[in-house]
Formats: C-alpha cells, sequence, structure tokens
C-alpha cells in the first residue's frame, strides 16, 4: 500500500512538475498534502493498533481528496470524502469496534526473512518506478481541465459515463448484486430451527429444576473465565453448566438454549 | 442548472446478448432466493441456470451467422469478434457442464458439496445440526452465473476500464465460492480469503497498469493504444511500465509463475464443482483477455515483451511440471498440472500469429473440458470424510471402478500430450505455432516440459491400475444423471478433439481475427 | 540412388491397405470395451484378427511383386487430419517395400505369438484384457510402419510404448512389474522427446512433416549442415530410446517382467526393432551426415558388446536372452549406421532376427511353463528329454542365432561383419573386429544358456515337474523355428531382399572392394563362433554347475551382473539431477514439505491436519513472491529496454 501511495504521488508530482499549466498555488498544496499522505499510508502500515491504523487511513483519504480538488476535479473530491472518508472508514471502524480493539493479532513475524525480503522488494520496486516515471516525459497533447470541465466538473463526468463508459457503468451493477448476495451469504443465517420466544424460555426455566439464575462465573472463583464454574459457599464447584461454544460466544447456537451463558450469566 | 444535452449513446444489444442472457439468468437466480421456498430451489436455480447459459449458447450461434464483419459495440468498448464468440462458446459449454457439477447433491448422504449456512462458525454446534439437515446454500447458483458473466464480458473487452471492471465480477463471486465447501471448511475458508487476498493485490496492479496506459496513450481503449505504439517519438517508458503491470494482473488469473502459488492452495481447499468452474473457466476467460490485450494493443512492441514472456512460459512449464512431481493430493497435482499448461498456452501467445491464435483458442477449448472432467471425477471418489483426495487413497481404483479409472486415465493421457487425446492435437498446434514464428527454443523446453509432466500423470495411472487397492479405500459413489452428463461431455470433447480435431480447427482459424 | 518419393495411389488391391489396421483395431475394441462376455471367445478373435491382417498382408505383397519396382509405393490417404493454419497433417498410409516386411513380420510373427498365448495364458483371469492389448500392440506397430509421415509414425510410436507398457505391468500384482512398466515409460520418454524434437525441427525448417515433404527436401539442406546432423542425432535419441541401445538400455531387461509371449513379440521381435526402421526410413537424411552415421555405427558396437557381457553373467534365462536382443539390435544400428552398402543388411538381420528370437523366448516361455515359472537356469538342467519340442526348437534358434552355416544368422550377421570391416580406415577396422568379438560372445553366452537349460544333471527344485507344453504353444515354436532355419537362406536367395528393398533404401555396395576376402572372413567369423562355444562347453558342460550363483567371482562378472552399472549410470544421470532439482524447487516454493517422491502411503489424516497447519500464515510470503515477480518483470521490461 505504501509503495503505492508513494509512487502515485511521485507520478502526480512528475507530471505537475512536467506539465506547464501547474500554477504556484497548485504547487505549494501538492508539496503540503503529498509528504503528509504518504506519512499517513506508511504509519497506517506500521501502526500497530488497528483503531489507529483506520485513523490514518482516514488522513490518507482526506489528503488524495484535497488532491484531487486541487486539480479541478471537486465532484472526485467530494466522493472521495463521503463515500471512502464517511461510509466505507466509518463500516470498517464499526467492524473493528464489534470485533473488539483489543483483540489483536500476535505481530511477531514467523517466517524468517519476511520483513528484510518485503521491505528491500518494496525499496527496488519503488526504485523502479520512480526510475522509469521520473524518466518519462509527456508528450502526449492534452486538452487541459478547461476543455473537460466546460460544462462543469459533474457534467464533464457524466458526459463519460453515460456515454463512452456506458457499458462499464451498467456492468457495475453485476458486481453490486454480486457483493450484495456475496454479504447476505456470509452474515445471514437461516433460521432453522424455531426461535424460542420469551415466553416459552421462562416457562423452561420453571419448569426445570433450577429456576433462579445459576451464580455467575468466577463469583467465588479464583478466575472470572466464562469457563471457569462458580464455587458454591461451601466451597465446592458449582454444578456444570452447559459447555461454551469453542471460539463463538456470542453467535451460534444461543437460540434454543436457555440456560446457557447468555440466559443466565449475562448480568453478571 | 440548466438542462445539458448529452446524446444518448447508441449500443447495439444484439451482439451483447450471450452475456445478457448469463446476467438476467444470475439476477432471476436472485429472485429466486428471494421468492422460491427453500426446498423448491435447487431445481428451479438449476433449470434458470442452465436455460440462461443454453440461451446465451444460442445467442453466439447467431451472432456468429449474422455478424460476419467483426465489430465494436457499445462505444467501442466490446469486442464483437472471431476470438470473443469462440471463447464465449467455450465458456458457455463449460459453464452448462460445471452447473451440473454444482447442481450435483446425490453425492453425499447429507447433499450437494456445498456448505448448509456459511454464516455459521465452524466447529460449532449449529454447524453440526445444519450439516446434518440436507440444505445447502443456494446463492452459488446465481454467484457461479454471476462469474460466468464476467467470464465471458473479460475477453470481450476492448477497452481496460471494461476488462477490470470484467475481472471483478468474475473473480468476486469465485471468492465467495471458493469458501463455501461443506467439508473440511477452515480449509475451504482459508482458501477464500487467500484467493480474495491475493486477488486484490493482483487487481491493484493490473489498475495501476492501466493508469499508466492511459498516461502513455490518452486512453485506455485498446486500439487507440495500438495506434500511440505506432507513432513515433513518444516517451515509451510509460507503455513498459503499463505492460509490466497489467501483465502482472492477467499472469495471476492464469496462475503462471512467478504469480502461481495461490493455485495449489486455493484449488485444494474449494469445492471441487467450483475448482473445476475456476481451472477451466477463468483460464479460459483470463488467457482470452491476455491474447487480446497482447494481441490488439501490444503487437507493435512485440520485440521488447516477447523474451519477457518467453522467460515466463519457460518458468510456468518449468515450476508446474517439477512441482507436480512432488504432490500427494491429487488437487494439487491438477493444481500444478494446471500451472504447467498454462505454460503451453504461453507459447502461443509468444507465437503472436495467427495460428498462434487459433492454436490457443483451440488449446483452451481442449484443456477446459478435460481438467473439468477431471476435477468431476475427483468429486466421486469419496470415503467417510468427504472427497478421498490423498493419492494413496486412489492405489487400485482402477480395480474397483475400472470405467471411471479408465476414463480419469484418458485425461491424465490428455494432459500429458500422448497422441490421439485432445491434449496431443492441441499441444501440436500451439508448438507449431510457436516455431513458425521462430520459437524453436521455447518449444524444446516445452517438449522436454512436457516429457516430464508425462512423469506424474502416468504415476497416477500406475497407481490406479498396477498397484493393489489399500483395505480402506474411499468408496465410488454414484452419482445423478447431472455429474455423469458432466463427464460425458468431457470426455466425448476430449476424445473427439483428439481423432477429428480437422472441424473444430477450422472453425478456430476461422475464427483467428481480433477487431482493433 | 534417390528414394522414389512421388508415391503411386493406392487403387486396386491396395485400396484395402487401411484394412489392415482396421482388423486389429475392432479386435482391440470388441475385447476391450465387450465387458466379460467376451471373455470366453475373446481371445481366439484376438487370433484371428491378427491372422486376418496377415493374410491381407500376403495378397497385398503378392500384388507388390506384380508391380514394377519403382513403383512399389502406394500412398493412400485417409483424411486430413490437423489442418493447422498454412500447414496441414493428413492421416495418410504409405506401404512401400520397407513398410511391407515390417507388416509380414508384425502380423506373421503376431500371429503365432497370438496363438501360442492361447496357451501360455489359458489359466489367467484376465486373459481377455491381455489379448486386447496384444491387438491394441499390432494396431500401433502397424500404424508406426505404415504411416506417411512422421506424426503418424510419433501416434504409432507412443502408441506401441503405451501398449507395451500395458502389457509390462500386466501382472501388476507383483511390485516388481509396476516397477519395471513405470521405468520403460520413462526411459522412452527421454527417447520420445528426442523424436518429438525431431519432428518440430523438421517442420520449422521444412514447414511439413510428410515422409515425401522430408525425405525428398532434406536434400536442400545440404549435406552435413548442423540443421541435419541435429535431426539425426535427435531422431538417432528416439530410437535409442525405443530400441533399448546405450546409454537408454536399462529397461529391456526390467521389462522381462511381463508375460512371455510379450517379451516375444514386443521385446524381441518388433516394437525394439522400431528404432531400426526409424532410422531405415529417414536414410535420406542419414545419408546426409557422416557425423550422424558414425555415432549410429558407435552406438550400435557399443550395445552390441555391452548386451553380450552382460549375456553371460545372467542366471535369469529370459534376461539373457533380453541382453541377447540388446546386443543383436546392435548389430542392426551397426549396419544401418554404415550408410546405403548396408541398410537391407540390416533389415535382413532384423527379420532373421524376429524369428529366432521370437522362437527362443518362446521356448523360454515354454521351460517356464513347465518349471513353474522357474526362470533361473541354475535351477534347470537335462530338460532335453523331458520338452523334446521345446528343446528342438530352441536349437534351432541357438544355431540361427550363433551363426552355423545354413541357418539364418549365419547369412545376416556375417554379412553385417563383413559390411562393418568393409567400411575401410580405422573405424571400419575397430567396428569390424568388435562385432567379430560380439559374435564370439554371442556363442559363448548361448552355449552357456542351452547347455544349462537342456544338458547336464537335473537340478530342478523339488516341486518341479516339468512336461512338455501343448500343441497350441509347441506350433507356433516349430513354425518360428523353420523360419529360424531357412529365413536367411530364402531372403538373400538371388539377393531377393536387397533388391525388394533397393527402391527405399538404395543399392547394397555388394560388388564394392572387400577388405577381408568374403571367404576368409567368413572362416574367421566360424572359428570365433566355434572358439566361444567350446570355451562355454568346457565351462559349463564338463563341470557340475553350482544351484547358487558363485559369489567369488571377477570383478567383470560382477559388474556384468549389474548391467554394467547401467542402472547406476542412469540413476546419477537422469534421476538425481532431476531429484535435487525438484527437491531445491520444492525448498524454493517452500510449499512441498508434505511431498517426496515416493511417500505415497503417509495416511490422509496426518498430513491433512499437518497441511493445516502448515498454511497458515503463508499468504504474506505468496504476496511478497507475487511482488517480488512482478519488480522482476517490471525489471525485465524497463532494463531490457534500456540495454
Amino acid at each position: 500500500m505504501s509503495t503505492v501511495t508513494t509512487a502515485t504521488a511521485t507520478a502526480t508530482a512528475t507530471v505537475l512538475a512536467a506539465s506547464p499549466q501547474t500554477s504556484v498555488s497548485e504547487a505549494v498544496v501538492f508539496w503540503i498534502v503529498a509528504p503528509v499522505a504518504i506519512a499517513a499510508a506508511l504509519a497506517m502500515v506500521f501502526s500497530r493498533h488497528a483503531v489507529h491504523a483506520a485513523l490514518l487511513l482516514v488522513v490518507d483519504f482526506f489528503c488524495l481528496a484535497v488532491l484531487y480538488a486541487a486539480q479541478d476535479a471537486p465532484f472526485l473530491a467530494a466522493v472521495q470524502v463521503i463515500v471512502y472518508t464517511g461510509a466505507i472508514m466509518i463500516l470498517f471502524l464499526f467492524v473493528l469496534m464489534l470485533v473488539g480493539v483489543d483483540s489483536s493479532d500476535s505481530l511477531v513475524e514467523t517466517l524468517r526473512g519476511q520483513r528484510v525480503a518485503a521491505a528491500a522488494l518494496a525499496l527496488g520496486f519503488v526504485v523502479l518506478l520512480i526510475g522509469a516515471i521520473g524518466s518519462a516525459t509527456l508528450q502526449m497533447p492534452s486538452q487541459g481541465l478547461a476543455a473537460a470541465n466546460a460544462e462543469g466538473n459533474v457534467i464533464g463526468i457524466a458526459r463519460l459515463l453515460f456515454t463512452r463508459y456506458v457499458f462499464a457503468f451498467e456492468a457495475t451493477s453485476a458486481l453490486l448484486i454480486t457483493a450484495a448476495l456475496g454479504a447476505m451469504v456470509l452474515a445471514h443465517k437461516e433460521q432453522v430451527v424455531p426461535r424460542v420466544s420469551q415466553r416459552e424460555m421462562s416457562r423452561r426455566r420453571f419448569a426445570g429444576a433450577h429456576p433462579t439464575p445459576y451464580p455467575s462465573p468466577g463469583v467465588f472463583a479464583r478466575h472470572d473465565a466464562v469457563d471457569t464454574p462458580a464455587l458454591l459457599p461451601d466451597g465446592t464447584a458449582a454444578e456444570p453448566r452447559p459447555p461454551v461454544l469453542e471460539g463463538s460466544s456470542n453467535q451460534a447456537g444461543r437460540a434454543g438454549d436457555p440456560a446457557g451463558p447468555g440466559a443466565t450469566g449475562s448480568g453478571s | 442548472m440548466t438542462p445539458t444535452d448529452i446524446p444518448a449513446p447508441s449500443i447495439a444489444y444484439g451482439p451483447l446478448w450471450p452475456m445478457i442472457a448469463v446476467f438476467l439468468a444470475a439476477a432471476i437466480g436472485v429472485l429466486v432466493e428471494a421468492f422460491v421456498p427453500a426446498r423448491r430451489r435447487r431445481p428451479v436455480h438449476l433449470v434458470v441456470a442452465l436455460a440462461g447459459l443454453t440461451g446465451g449458447l444460442v445467442a453466439v450461434a447467431l451472432v456468429a451467422r449474422n455478424h460476419h464483419h467483426p465489430t465494436l459495440i457499445a462505444e467501442r468498448a466490446v469486442a464483437v469478434d472471431g476470438p470473443t464468440l469462440f471463447i464465449q462458446g467455450t465458456l458457455l459449454l463449460l459453464g452448462i457442464a460445471a452447473v451440473l457439477l454444482l447442481g450435483e447433491r446425490s453425492l453425499d448422504s447429507t447433499g450437494g458439496t456445498f456448505v448448509a449456512a456459511a454464516a455459521v462458525v465452524p466447529g460449532s454446534r449449529g454447524e453440526r445440526q445444519l450439516t446434518a439437515s440436507s440444505t445447502m446454500q443456494t446463492e452459488v447458483f446465481p454467484l457461479a452465473m454471476f462469474a460466468l458473466g464476467g467470464m465471458l464480458l473479460f475477453p470481450a473487452s476492448n477497452n481496460l476500464l471494461l476488462m477490470f471492471v470484467a475481472l471483478e465480477i468474475l473473480s468476486l463471486p469465485l471468492y465467495l465460492l471458493a469458501g463455501l465447501a461443506r467439508r473440511r471448511r477452515l480449509l475451504s475458508q482459508e482458501a477464500a480469503v487467500k484467493y480474495f487476498l491475493l486477488g486484490a493485490f493482483s487487481s491493484a496492479f493490473f489498475l495501476y497498469g492501466i493508469a499508466m496506459l492511459y498516461g502513455y496513450a490518452g486512453s485506455v481503449d485498446l486500439g487507440a493504444i495500438f495506434t500511440a505504439t505506432g507513432t513515433v517519438g513518444s516517451n515509451d517508458t510509460l507503455l513498459y511500465l503499463g505492460i509490466a503491470l497489467l501483465s502482472v494482473g492477467l499472469l495471476f488469473k492464469i496462475g503462471a509463475a512467478p504469480f502461481q502459488n495461490w493455485t495449489p492452495d486455493v484449488y485444494q481447499g474449494s469445492p471441487t464443482p467450483v475448482t473445476a468452474l475456476m481451472a477451466s473457466g477463468t483460464k479460459v476467460a483470463a488467457f482470452g483477455a491476455l491474447l487480446r490485450v497482447f494481441y490488439v494493443a501490444f503487437g507493435p512492441v512485440r520485440w521488447d515483451w516477447r523474451p519477457l514472456m518467453w522467460g515466463v512460459a519457460i518458468l510456468t512449464m518449468g515450476v508446474g511440471a517439477v512441482l507436480a512431481i512432488t504432490q500427494t493430493d491429487v488437487k494439487r497435482m491438477l493444481a500444478y498440472s494446471s500451472i504447467a499448461h498454462a505454460g503451453f498456452i504461453l507459447t502461443g501467445v509468444v507465437a503472436l500469429n495467427r495460428s498462434g491464435l487459433s492454436g490457443s483458442l483451440f488449446y483452451l477449448l481442449a484443456y477446459g473440458f478435460s481438467t473439468l472432467g477431471a476435477f468431476a471425477i475427483v468429486t466421486l471418489v469419496r470415503d467417510a470424510d468427504g472427497e478421498a483426495t490423498h493419492l494413496s487413497q486412489w492405489r487400485g481404483l482402477g480395480r474397483r471402478s475400472p470405467a471411471l479409472a479408465g476414463i480419469f486415465a484418458l485425461f491424465l493421457l490428455a494432459f500429458a500430450g500422448i497422441p490421439l487425446t485432445s491434449g496431443f492435437t492441441s499441444k501440436f498446434a500451439v508448438f507449431s505455432a510457436a516455431i513458425s514464428s521462430g520459437a524453436t527454443g521455447l518449444v524444446v523446453v516445452g517438449l522436454i516440459a512436457s516429457a516430464v509432466a508425462a512423469f506424474f500423470y502416468v504415476r497416477v495411472i500406475v497407481l490406479m491400475f498396477f498397484e493393489a487397492p489399500a483395505p480402506d479405500g474411499p468408496t465410488i459413489a454414484v452419482p445423478s444423471v447431472l455429474t455423469y452428463g458432466a463427464i460425458a461431455l468431457a470426455f466425448a470433447v476430449t476424445v473427439v478433439l483428439g481423432v477429428i480435431p480437422g472441424p473444430l480447427f477450422t472453425l478456430a482459424d476461422k475464427a483467428a481475427l481480433f477487431v482493433r | 540412388m534417390k528414394p522414389a518419393l512421388a508415391y503411386a495411389a493406392a487403387d486396386g488391391t491396395f485400396a484395402a491397405t487401411w484394412l489392415l489396421l482396421a482388423f486389429p483395431a475392432v479386435g482391440a475394441a470388441i475385447l476391450l470395451l465387450g465387458g466379460r462376455r467376451a471373455n470366453r471367445w475373446g481371445p481366439v478373435l484376438a487370433c484371428l484378427a491378427a491372422g486376418a491382417a496377415f493374410v491381407l498382408g500376403l495378397v497385398l505383397f503378392a500384388a507388390m511383386l506384380g508391380r514394377a519396382g519403382d513403383d512399389r509405393a502406394i500412398s493412400q490417404h485417409l483424411f486430413s487430419w490437423i489442418p493447422v493454419n498454412g500447414f496441414q497433417v493428413d492421416a495418410g498410409l504409405l506401404l512401400d517395400p520397407l513398410s511391407m516386411c515390417f507388416v509380414l513380420l508384425v502380423t506373421g510373427v503376431g500371429t503365432l505369438i497370438h496363438i501360442y498365448a492361447l496357451g501360455y495364458m489359458a489359466h489367467d483371469p484376465n486373459r481377455r484384457r491381455f489379448f486386447g492389448y496384444l491387438n491394441l500392440f499390432v494396431v500401433a506397430m502397424l500404424l508406426l510402419v505404415l504411416g506417411n509421415n512422421f506424426l503418424a509414425l510419433y501416434v504409432g510410436w507412443e502408441g506401441v510404448g503405451l501398449a507395451s507398457y500395458l502389457l509390462i505391468g500386466f501382472w501388476s500384482a507383483r511390485p516388481s512389474a509396476a516397477t519395471a512398466a513405470k521405468k520403460a515409460f520413462i526411459v522412452n520418454r527421454v527417447g520420445d522427446v528426442g523424436l518429438s524434437i525431431a519432428i518440430m525441427l523438421m517442420f520449422a525448417t521444412l514447414g511439413t512433416t510428410s515422409y515425401a515433404g522430408v525425405l525428398g527436401g532434406i536434400g536442400a539442406l545440404g549435406a552435413n549442415s548442423g540443421t541435419v546432423t541435429a535431426i539425426a542425432l535427435l531422431l538417432l535419441l528416439g530410437a535409442c530410446g525405443k530400441s533399448a541401445q546405450f546409454p537408454l538400455q536399462s529397461w529391456l531387461l526390467d521389462a522381462m517382467e511381463g508375460p512371455t509371449p510379450v517379451s516375444a513379440l514386443i521385446h524381441a521381435a518388433t516394437m525394439v526393432t522400431a528404432g531400426v526402421y526409424l532410422i531405415a526410413r529417414s536414410a535420406p537424411i542419414f545419408n546426409l551426415t557422416s557425423d550422424g552415421r558414425l555415432l549410429v555405427t558407435i552406438v550400435g558396437a557399443v550395445t552390441l558388446a555391452i548386451g553380450a557381457i552382460i549375456g553371460c553373467a545372467y542366471d535369469d534365462i529370459k534376461k539373457v536372452l533380453a541382453s541377447s536382443t540388446m546386443s543383436q539390435i546392435g548389430y542392426m544400428f551397426l549396419a544401418v549406421g554404415l550408410g546405403p552398402a548396408a541398410y537391407a543388411i540390416g533389415i535382413l538381420h532384423l527379420l532373421t532376427h524376429g524369428f529366432f528370437k521370437a522362437t527362443m523366448f518362446l521356448g523360454a516361455g515354454s521351460v517356464m511353463h513347465g518349471m513353474n515359472d522357474t526362470v533361473d537356469m541354475r535351477r534347470y538342467g537335462g530338460l532335453r528329454t523331458v520338452m523334446p519340442i521345446t528343446f528342438w526348437t530352441f536349437a534351432m534358434g541357438y544355431l540361427a542365432i550363433i551363426g552355423f552355416p545354413g541357418w539364418a544368422g549365419f547369412f545376416s550377421k556375417d554379412k553385417i561383419i563383413e559390411a562393418a570391416f568393409d567400411k575401410g580406415g580405422t573405424s571400419g577396422w575397430v567396428l569390424g573386429t568388435v562385432a567379430l568379438i560380439g559374435a564370439g560372445v554371442t556363442a559363448f553366452y548361448m552355449t552357456r544358456l542351452m547347455i544349462m537349460t537342456f544338458f547336464g544333471e537335473r537340478r530342478w527344485d523339488p516341486d518341479a515337474h516339468p512336461h512338455e507344453s501343448p500343441a497350441v504353444m509347441t506350433g507356433p515354436m516349430i513354425v518360428l523355428a523353420l523360419g529360424s532355419v531357412i529365413s536367411g537362406f530364402a531372403l538373400t536367395f538371388g539377393g531377393g531382399l536387397q533388391q525388394f528393398l533397393e527402391p527405399v533404401v538404395g543399392r547394397s555396395a555388394e560388388e564394392g572392394i572387400h577388405t577381408i576376402s568374403p571367404t576368409v572372413l567368413t572362416l574367421i567369423t566360424l572359428l570365433v563362433v566355434a572358439g566361444g562355444a567350446a570355451a562355454a562347453y568346457r565351462q559349463y558342460g564338463t563341470q557340475a554347475v553350482p544351484r547358487t550363483a558363485p559369489q567369488a567371482v571377477s570383478p567383470v562378472t560382477v559388474a556384468a551382473r549389474r548391467n554394467l552399472y547401467g542402472d547406476a549410470v542412469n540413476e546419477s544421470l537422469l534421476m538425481r539431477p532431476g531429484q535435487y532439482l525438484t527437491r531445491a524447487l520444492v525448498f524454493v516454493d517452500g510449499r512441498g514439505v508434505d511431498g517426496v517422491v515416493n511417500g505415497l502411503a503417509a495416511g490422509i489424516g496426518g498430513s491433512s491436519g499437518r497441511l493445516r497447519h502448515a498454511q497458515t500464515g503463508f499468504v504474506r510470503s505468496y504476496a511478497l513472491s507475487m511482488f517480488g515477480g512482478a519488480a522482476l518483470v517490471l525489471a525485465v521490461l524497463l532494463l531490457g529496454r534500456l540495454g
């Protein structure tokens, strides 16, 4: 990611430097924003905290939006902010919070030489790209932004989108349906067992041998882990509870399980 | 705001019907998910998907009959020419066979090769209940249809932007499908994540390449890039950057070295019908796109990229053939074999002449069916844990089920390029094309690689026929007519193309002309 | 001199040429696809199919004799097989005197061996499959010799390989049979790569693979040009693989794991001589390259020596015969390498060898049949009286191979020795001497075989009850024995075969200047042969033969017993580098830990668990290698641009 951004920035720099139309103000904006963008991208990669990384990505996206705006592409800049920074990053953060910000993976690299090799390769790649793009001079006759934005930026984009690229635009719908369908497949679970109503749950509890709540785990125990049995006042372990599902304390199988930790232990 | 007049683009929808039919079937499939009761979904899906594919095939035939002159339609975005139609026809036939495999559910006692509910965590109690039930995630049908639609569009795209969209349309459903195996779900999900991450990585390269080419030519249209390569004086660095980065994306999809190492893991982990679709369909579509890009846009600078492709082809053949020798899992072995075959087809790309193109087209069709048939047979060899893919379990299969093992042996012989199978004629076609364009060295390497490859194919034949069956070996599941149909189709194509390849050669040769 | 390359069209009787292939093809199809229903009558049908092809072959032969010499090459177009753009391969047949010889040999000897196998395989439960494969072999072999282009030859070439492979491994319950089958296949692949590259080279330079185009057009490339030599050497590599010539000879000994009729038909009389056919067929190519021809003679001489030496050391009767086959094919290579002067002599030896070697293999099979499938000659002895027919027929083959005057080998082998000396120069003397000594060694090991098997005391295993084989087996043996006696004389009578083959391979230099007068040379040869036979008699006829092979023997014997370290050479030249390459690549790949070449026995449970563990976290290393690849691609394109 970082390499890509770096190279993009470099490319932009070259293009700007080579093009005679670059105004001073644009150059100033570029040289302020581009380093920030690169720094943010690198920081995102090296950040050990997922939320920090996400926020740094937001910074990066903002910088890109500013660059777009500086190049007379207000529509793109707005979309960048609204869609990426607004929608997508918020979704990212949602998921992060849902999974739990604490659940950090081990960041110890187990593969020998992986990081060194990655760094070396990235460096080599960047050198190649910068060298190549730096040596490129654009001799292509460019119409200039004035022509492209003659009717206004949005209309210019619309014109392209609905004429030359209309089929790509239409085809994207297949992508969107696939994405929606994919989300359904991965997240939606059909209700195979009829849902147990609250009424039924409480009826079962009182019909059973143990109407009162179970002692919460760890109440009198030395550990507060969910799977450690509570100790009764006489020091013996409380009666065994239904086993906690491996790896999924809050997802599967709870519906049909009135005496599970969800039913009784949730208050602790 | 003053209303602006944007003239409506003219799109001749007629020649787009092969794709429209498939996408339509996919969309109807989504509606089926919503409105048809769960019990009846599978047969309805099957009918819809097969109708869509058959419709597409009819459309291809009609377009081929009515449009004798290759054209660019939809604002030059879609090329309707011989290669497009040939590859679309191939893909639709492969698609029909693949959908038949997807629909099979009499192999497993609980039905189907697909997971009952993907959202349920593997190993949980809820999963155990669901696995015992006979439900399945029927969304696989619309997903597969979307993937096929993307595959149809990929080689037909005449501009890189559309090509990228098509690439994503074909990839995204496959990422999902890869993770939906009913058995060994962790392996399957791992495969899906791997495929997704690496696929996204390669897409980034592809996009970056598009950007460079746009910078070079001022357009993403393949014809415009071709024109730009012909003009003198423009700085070519951007062009070479673009070629390199674009190739990375395309070579990843065809599974060429050094971008091949996702292939074995993903092929092994995915549900086998999906592997069959990936190994045949994706390869055909990606090669179609690769051929179009290199033949249409980069032809004039061939002297610069041909050495690269030489290297890639040699590396791919070598890595595929040599590494396959040590594999002990049938699916992994077939995966490495598909890598080696990507190398063989690349020799046709390197040839860069008409016979190279027609040879590659022929090879793609022949190889697609052999590999699909091979994977179809893998689905039938089962034990209590699902498919028995370890080679030691295939020992003595020829004694238990001579017909099945014989057909599998035929596919292996076709892979090995033994005469009178489609593999021989197709290898011959690409190699002779490469020779006529002066790539004799490459062909020599190819012949040696195919000799090495023959070793491990034959090893499996020895294993099946000449060794005693393992006492606790797998059983041969008796499939429904669906799997039989797919295998019969693959078998017929493999034999017919070996014995009388003439008509198809003529067709491929007639088709082998790109529109620019 | 120049072969007639304008082939006559197949009309009249010759329109039926394709039926030669069709008879056995239909037989094979019925037998292999027919299922159990065909169990009872299938084997007989197979014999009939082969017999029908033989009869048709005879009819065509008669028709061919009725035509003028230059008019005898008949080409039959079947259909257009591979019409790649601008390049056409037609499936067509070419029936000329050369292929006629092979057709008669393959169908004639083939039919006899089919009949023999009726008896030999009578109790095998899979006999239908066996006969199906045999018919399949006949089809492939006929296609090999009848194709009118190198591609059809290649198809037949692979086909006989496949059939041979299936038949070697026919008794697959024995692990050694499966291994032998695999070995034969792999060694043959090495040769096949040579052949396929040669064909591709022909196509690259001449734009065609048909005999008419290649053999007619090769002259345009110029004598001794690099391309011609390269094509010739690659063809030689292919021929070496199929004909078990040095350095690809090692598979033939292992191939003896197959049923004995297979050894007789495929690994003695027909398939292994395909290499000789290839060289004779490509005569116009070899005529243009003296280096290529020299190498052919060297390969032939080396192999004939190796085969003869190995033959002296083995106690396994079939392996002795197999090494003798190697050695005799060495003679044929030597002959065809000598150029136009000796092509016909090479083919003559091929035909006589087909008779006498098949006789001896069938005899060996008959002995094994009576001795509970024992192959160790140290367990035989004194069988002369209990198996009289086997003994007498075998004796005819024996006399033929050592070149006893009047018997077949006398006419063919002596001619080869003579032609080798006539080559002149140092090389002629060296080759001639090797061939001459080879004849002596041949006499030694064949006499040893005769004595150990049929004479001396009975060293049988206690449970052996040798008996003569049934008539269905002895019949073919008698016919073949007859061939061993008269074929040499019959074929050379009035220069018959040489004149017959002249339109294809050119005139033999019969009336050239001789280095040594033929009469003198014949006498010398007879003396050497007698010496070899006498030495064998002294060692094995006058002393008792121990039942176990003595261990205290000379290093030469040890080396010979070990196949002159041919396997070791193959291993270090072919197998080891391959294994190291594989290992290195596996190491680089970082993924192949779960498999080694033969580690198929590992259980699925353990390995899948291990796999799962090995796989976690590797996606980043995949990404890294992809990234490396991308950098490489970029570097190649950009730097290649600068450079």
